[in-house]
């Protein structure tokens, strides 16, 4: 019990900052493909201090309650994630966040604000059932959804769950909000939705938003490093290799249509999801 | 006693419709309608208390009673059919009364049978659901109906008619699960469609009597398929004895003599529970006035559909029709998921959103695991309580704005902040965990694997799931920047049960680890014989011993944990955060506002003052009836076939 509690308390303390870093890695790495000097690697912290001391302003009286939603959402899911508890429910409390976070843009009455909610619902449809495969593939692999039971296992997940491993990486990058699916909203300069779902949180609220996009990152490349669990180092170089892929493609792609992404996502995705279940399911079979 | 509970069950609704339907005094007729919710309510508890036993009523010939008001009921659809010239109202009235005649007279079927009824656990689940809501949304329809008739301006009142067969709909509900024989099952089962039928048709408007006469063919229909089981089952089998339900699920009669009548039945239970391709009738009785759709969708009706599916789960267990069936219900489930994304109107999302969980139920009972029949058990009470809830929400929702599209729900938080609120628990608890139709969903999907292709129609229908619901939730909740909500009062007879079902969402909610235990894993083990799956903690549920990890954990849920989630992150936020009249500003529309900061007008082109309009999506071209309902037609009449045929092969 204690050691579980020490375990959260370190995570939720530890996920951020990494979380910070790779977000400064980023603008860093992105200034030098384009040719810029780029700000220092601590600079997401220095942003999100300084939001933090800025007045609040309101545009809703409700937007509020979705953005402590959504971090506290995130944040358990994380928990999951390090207690090592049931996969399968970690995407649900994901949806939920997911969910809080297009309501809090649904609950102003903002074009810009709107016009990413409906897209960021997209996005949803285009990744959760991705995520809810991998839930399946991996109690395929090991009969069980519980995280706890993907570390008792000797050899990697990775092997047997390849095809939804490429399937996960197209998640990452509609969830990192990249391009080229960089749709609900962005982190470069794409003016005709302002900034989309975000458009409409300012000073301490934004800094908020920003603390969970850290959590976020580290929970979806944590999902990742679950495809090599044992030893666990080479997952996490897994995951960072998938982040570094991230930030190229996202340099070199332009952005695609809500649309086209829900397209890619329900073909290519699904496709190899069920290839990959299927094929377990074949070779195992069911007792 | 047991003679009262069962009295006071299937016969107190008949007398008390019939009371309020000759009392004609508002008040009279409330306390008759408020009186009979509580009786009904206490005596289901009661039969929780007693435990399982079984029961012929003695007294009358009650056999011949049923069987004279069965011809009473098939000759009145001849005579809906005649009337309205609707042929397949006739048709499927003749291909009902025709062998039904045939056989009781012609053959002289002998359909005696003891007991009549057996109340097990899994018939106590059903009624405390269909007691205890069901009653809710009678009194619930008391001030609503007055509200309905005096906007429609009516002449005289058709309330009593209308209160009369809504009451009796709960007697036959009971009656109908605590059948053990079949031919009093079947009997229910025409109660139930004949008062579905009177209480779409309620209004009179030419719509209504349309959409009333398809309802009643399509379950005719089912009824057609019911009469066939029953027959074949009486002549292969030769006897009575073939015809108790207790025989059929127990094994008694050899698997391969079964299969065709169960594929029936559940064809029967299909048509009922508005699977595809019969889902046009429950959209089309969303023209009846609201508490009509809050009655068929979570308490009675439908369930009775699905009812039957999970009752006969035995039976079928470990064929290839349980397969087929699992299939078809996740199907349904895939593509009324789908197909709500497109509904511009809120009862048709909440009646697709229906069709897809009896879906999911009936897959659950096809997957016929342990845990999905206990998932489908966890999920008709669940859904029984955020449906009837929504279904009311719906219509107190109705009654302030008299409209029941989407759009001009827009911004409902601003002007009825009460309604919205309860609504959006509402909605939050049909798709998102701690909620109990997310457990039942968790449960479902970590035994689907059993039946891969359900599995991938689950996956898909959930993550559809969310964004009907969010997409509708944030039409309600888009508010201008202004502070302080407006008072909102709401009469006795619709906060009542408002609140009371509001409470039920939670304390089912909190406390399923005993309620589990108590009753829901008895009646579990009427469907299968399983060992223990679930295990509670005193606030985890925890599934264990699986296909290949022996012994090992399946799954976690920690129920109360996440109930305290839920609050700290949207309970305290909402108690807590309070606004300065100095921190509100206009959203970001470039400056081009006109007035203070609560307004919602621009300057348009030519710098004209515009209200600017925001609207929702819902990617008709895409997802569309037109679009698709061929494709879901054609599709789930396939997989009935299929289902039909496993039937005819594997005998």
């Amino acid at each position: 019990m204690i050691n579980q509690l020490i375990t959260i308390i370190v995570a939720l303390i530890v996920a951020p900052l990494i979380g910070g870093l790779l977000f400064g890695f980023d603008r860093k790495i992105t200034a030098r493909l384009q040719g810029r000097y780029g700000p220092p690697i601590i600079q997401p912290f220095y942003d999100f201090f300084k939001l933090l001391g800025k007045e609040r302003i309101a545009v809703s009286k409700l937007q509020f309650i979705w953005i402590y939603g959504y971090l506290i959402f995130m944040v358990v899911s994380l928990v999951f994630l390090v207690l090592k508890l049931d996969f399968l429910l970690l995407v649900f409390l994901l949806g939920f966040a997911g969910v809080c976070f297009v309501l809090g843009a649904f609950s102003t009455k903002s074009p810009y604000a709107h016009f990413g909610a409906n897209r960021e619902l997209l996005q949803i449809l285009a990744y959760e059932p991705v995520l809810l495969f991998l839930a399946l593939g991996i109690y395929a692999k090991n009969g069980s959804f519980l995280i706890n039971e993907i570390f008792k296992q000797d050899k990697p997940l990775l092997f047997t769950l390849w095809p939804l491993f490429i399937a996960v990486l197209v998640v990452l990058t509609i969830k990192m909000r990249k391009s080229p699916f960089d749709i609900s909203t962005s982190h470069h300069a794409h003016q005709e939705i302002v900034r989309g779902t975000i458009t409409e949180y300012s000073g301490p609220y934004y800094a908020l938003i920003q603390l969970v996009e850290w959590y976020e990152l580290v929970l979806l490349l944590g999902i990742i490093a679950l495809f090599w669990a044992n030893p666990l180092w080479v997952g996490i170089l897994i995951a960072l290799g998938t982040f570094i892929l991230e930030l190229l493609i996202d340099n070199i792609a332009a952005r695609m249509t809500a649309r086209w992404m829900v397209r890619l996502s329900w073909s290519v995705g699904l496709i190899l999801g069920i290839i990959n279940i299927a094929y377990l399911y074949l070779t195992k079979g069911v007792a | 006693m047991e003679s009262w509970m069962m009295a006071i069950a299937i016969l107190l609704p008949l007398v008390a419709g019939i009371l309020v339907f000759v009392i004609r005094q508002y008040h009279v007729q409330s306390f008759i309608v408020v009186l009979t919710a509580i009786i009904l309510a206490v005596n289901s508890i009661l039969f929780l208390q007693q435990g399982s036993f079984a029961y012929s009523p003695g007294g009358f010939n009650w056999g011949l009673i049923v069987t004279i008001l069965d011809y009473v009921i098939l000759l009145f659809y001849l005579y809906v059919g005649i009337s309205l010239r609707n042929w397949l109202v006739l048709i499927f009235a003749l291909t009902q009364l025709i062998p039904l005649a045939y056989w009781e007279f012609g053959m002289k079927a002998h359909v005696e049978l003891t007991p009549a009824f057996v109340v097990d656990h899994l018939a106590m689940v059903m009624t405390l659901v269909i007691s205890i809501i069901g009653s809710l949304i009678c009194i619930y329809a008391l001030r609503y109906m007055y509200d309905h008739e005096h906007h429609a301006k009516l002449a005289k009142s058709r309330q009593p008619r209308f209160l009369f067969w809504l009451i009796m709909f709960l007697g036959a509900m009971n009656g109908l699960v605590f059948a053990n024989n079949l031919v009093w099952l079947y009997f229910f089962w025409e109660v139930t469609t004949l008062c579905c039928f009177q209480l779409i048709a309620h209004d009179l408007t030419k719509e209504a009597i349309n959409n009333a006469a398809r309802a009643l063919w399509m379950n005719a229909l089912g009824g057609t398929a019911f009469v066939f089981a029953l027959i074949y089952l009486y002549t292969t089998q030769g006897g009575a004895n073939a015809l108790s339900v207790q025989n059929i699920i127990s094994g008694n009669i050899p698997g391969a003599v079964i299969i065709l009548p169960v594929a029936l039945l559940c064809f029967t239970g299909f048509t009922k529970a508005a699977q595809m391709p019969f889902q046009s009738w429950l959209l089309g009785a969303m023209v009846a006035p609201t508490p009509v759709s809050a009655l068929l969708h979570s308490s009675t009706m439908v369930k009775a559909g699905v009812y039957l599916v999970l009752r006969f789960a035995p039976a079928y267990a470990g064929t290839h029709l349980s397969t087929i069936i699992a299939i078809a219900g996740a199907f349904t489930f895939f593509a009324a998921s789908g197909l709500a994304i497109s509904q511009t109107t809120g009862k048709r999302v909440l009646a697709y959103s229906t069709i897809a969980n009896l879906g999911l139920i009936i897959a659950c009972a096809g997957i016929n695991t342990p845990l999905s029949i206990a998932a489908a058990i966890l999920l008709i009470i669940f859904h029984a309580i955020s449906k009837g809830l929504l279904f009311l929400c719906a219509g107190t929702i109705e009654h302030q704005i008299w409209s029941r599209e989407i759009e001009d729900m827009e911004g409902l938080a601003a002007k009825a902040p009460l309604t919205t609120l309860i609504t959006t628990v509402g909605m939050l608890s049909m798709f998102l965990p701690p909620f109990g139709m997310l457990l039942g969903k968790w449960l479902a999907l970590e035994a689907a694997f059993m039946v891969p292709l359900a599995a991938i129609f689950f996956v898909l229908a959930s993550s559809l799931t969310i964004v009907f619901w969010t997409k509708w939730l944030g039409r309600l909740l888009q508010v201008l920047p202004k502070l302080g909500w407006p008072r909102e009062k709401l009469s006795l007879s619709y906060s009542v049960p408002l609140w009371l079902l509001l409470i039920g969402i939670f304390v089912i909610g909190l406390g399923i680890g005993p309620i589990y235990q108590s009753f829901i894993l008895s009646a579990t083990n009427n469907v299968i014989a399983g060992n223990q799956i679930i295990t509670f903690g005193w606030h985890s549920l925890i599934l264990t011993g699986t296909a290949f990890v022996e012994k090992g954990i399946l799954g976690l849920f920690p129920v109360w944990p996440l109930y305290l989630v839920l609050a700290v992150a949207l309970l305290l936020p909402l108690l807590f955060i309070g606004l300065k009249p100095k921190e509100l500003r206009p959203v970001y529309l470039c400056g081009e506002q006109t007035g203070n900061v609560g307004t919602d007008e621009w300057l348009a082109e030519a710098d004209v003052k515009t209200k600017f309009q925001l609207g929702g999506y819902y990617y008709q071209k895409a997802l569309g009836e037109k679009t698709l309902n061929p494709w879901v037609n054609t599709i789930a009449i396939v997989l009935l076939v299929i289902m039909l045929g496993c039937g005819v092969i594997l005998k």
